[in-house]
């Protein structure tokens, strides 16, 4: 036992000694390329330069202040398309007739990608934080939408059996059997809903926004301060996986009776 | 034989009902959109400017008459020259990655960090880069396509069942006849399916770029009617949108069906 222990660790080892030889060699190529081409700041600016800016970033206030209200604007679309999607795939799940009538409509209005509703909801909210909010809530809510009630949908048919044996009802029965059936692949499709929900929110700031992360690295580019954006695209795929270790700790959290 | 008969004409009724309120939720949609429109034409708050149904497909039709075959075909070209050019190169690497274990371990956590950076945040320096042309849009599409079919790629190609390889080991296969009868056809299904995946993220990056970066393309047209404030041109767009990529979605599937005809219930419950 003590020596399979030993072993992983000393794989795990191995691995992160791999990896770093790996961030190690594309740091030198993205090196070498610079001195190869002779290329200017302006097009591909050292490691090191990305670095720098990036410390610059975290100790201005400006920064956190775009982080928080890209959060912010994520995280109540998030909640409120999160909800209502998985209500909604739970009433289309459990009532055929709802599904019928649905379907051609959410069939229809999934396949407009929620980018393409940017330049309406500025049209509509301005470059305001309601904009975002129903974006992001849009987005989020299809993507639970469908895989709520298609989750719901490949439910073992005997636990329904079963709970219809128990005496429940057919509210009971969605709320207590099939929900909590379907909960690890609702939860595996929250993660994905949060990905999608925050690109969106950073492509809806690239178009009309007055604060945010989108705003702040297309501000950065125009300037033609590569460095920063840079800097601005690491922080934004950094708070993305944040985001989706966030919602993947609490969905373990939630299904702990398992 | 009865009991088939009245089987067929349930079925067949269950069909007609599904279509009837079908129907139905198509109408009451768009009954609720009508409403609207009149209960907000008068100024109701801020989503004052919503066009009924019959200005949106006048729009439509306009367009149609006049720059959508252009700006679809520019838009498409993007689209395809990217997603093409991302599957290829993911499954060339993914097949090196997958299969050499010293560069799968050396490159693919660099893979796994790059990941989370969508190809949305890439917009920005990609403009930096290549300017607001042809170039800058289908490397955009070509990035996020290959980080999504990369590791369905290098899945495919390392994990071979290891039957199958013991199986070939017996049978006394060389390398290079595994590699064509068992390694690539592994990896070429998972590919394919990445390659789905994958066709509305690329199809989602072609909008964004072409909006933020806009010079031609569907994208480039939404965004000069938007700055017009002509909202029915601008819905009339976005139906363009949804329904191209509807299409390329369905073209895909038939596509799909007709390589890996085992694979069709798998993928209609993963897509």
């Amino acid at each position: 036992m003590i020596g399979a222990e030993e072993g992983r660790r000393r794989d795990v080892r191995k691995r992160l000694l791999l990896g770093l030889g790996g961030v190690l060699v594309i740091a030198a190529l993205w090196q070498g390329t610079i001195f190869a081409y002779e290329l200017p700041l302006v097009v591909l600016p050292s490691p090191w330069r990305v670095i720098e800016a990036l410390l610059t970033l975290v100790r201005t206030s400006a920064f956190w202040k775009d982080v928080g209200v890209s959060l912010m604007e994520f995280a109540g679309g998030y909640l409120i398309g999160g909800v209502l999607g998985i209500a909604a795939g739970l009433l289309l799940a459990e009532s055929r007739s709802a599904r019928m009538t649905a379907t051609p409509v959410v069939e229809a209005l999934r396949f407009v990608v929620p980018f393409a509703w940017i330049p309406l909801t500025v049209l509509w909210f301005g470059t305001s934080y309601l904009g975002k909010l129903v974006l992001v809530a849009y987005a989020v809510f299809f993507v639970m939408l469908v895989s709520t009630a298609r989750s719901i949908g490949q439910v073992e048919p005997t636990l329904s059996r079963v709970g219809t044996m128990l005496g429940m009802g057919r509210w009971q029965l969605a709320m207590r059997v099939h929900l909590r059936a379907a909960a690890p692949s609702i939860a595996s499709a929250a993660r994905a809903a949060a990905a999608i929900g925050w690109i969106a929110v950073v492509a809806a700031e690239y178009v009309g926004a007055s604060a945010g992360l989108g705003l702040m690295i297309t501000n950065a580019a125009t300037s033609l301060a590569t460095p920063v954006v840079i800097a601005g695209m690491i922080v934004i795929g950094g708070v993305g996986a944040a985001v989706s270790a966030v919602v993947r700790w609490l969905s373990r959290a939630w299904l702990d009776y398992r | 034989m009865g009991g088939l008969g009245s089987q067929l004409r349930g079925r067949v009724r269950a069909h007609a009902l599904s279509g009837l309120l079908g129907c139905a939720g198509v109408l009451l949609a768009i009954g609720v959109w009508v409403l609207l429109s009149r209960l907000l034409a008068g100024g109701g708050g801020v989503i004052n400017r919503l066009p009924g149904p019959l200005p949106v497909l006048q729009k439509l039709l306009e367009y149609a008459s006049q720059d959508l075959l252009q700006d679809l075909r520019f838009s498409l070209r993007v689209f395809v020259v990217g997603w093409l050019l991302a599957v290829v190169c993911a499954t060339g690497v993914g097949l090196l990655l997958g299969r050499v274990r010293v560069l799968g371990d050396v490159f693919l956590p660099m893979v796994e960090a790059i990941r989370p950076v969508s190809s949305i945040a890439w917009v920005p320096l990609s403009i930096v880069w290549f300017g607001f042309g042809f170039t800058s849009k289908a490397f955009l599409v070509g990035l996020g396509v290959f980080l999504v079919v990369i590791v369905y790629a290098v899945d495919g190609a390392s994990r071979v069942p290891a039957d199958l390889s013991r199986t070939a080991a017996m049978l006394g296969m060389n390398a290079r006849q595994r590699f064509v009868n068992l390694i690539l056809p592994s990896t070429l299904s998972e590919v394919l399916i990445g390659a789905r995946v994958s066709l509305m993220a690329g199809w989602g990056t072609v909008i964004v770029a072409e909006l933020v970066a806009a010079d031609a393309g569907l994208g480039a047209h939404l965004i000069s009617v938007q700055q017009s404030y002509n909202v029915p041109a601008v819905i009339a767009t976005m139906i363009c949108f949804g329904a191209t990529g509807f299409i390329m979605n369905q073209l895909f599937s038939l596509i799909e069906a007709r390589l890996l005809p085992w694979r069709a219930g798998i993928l209609e419950s993963r897509a």
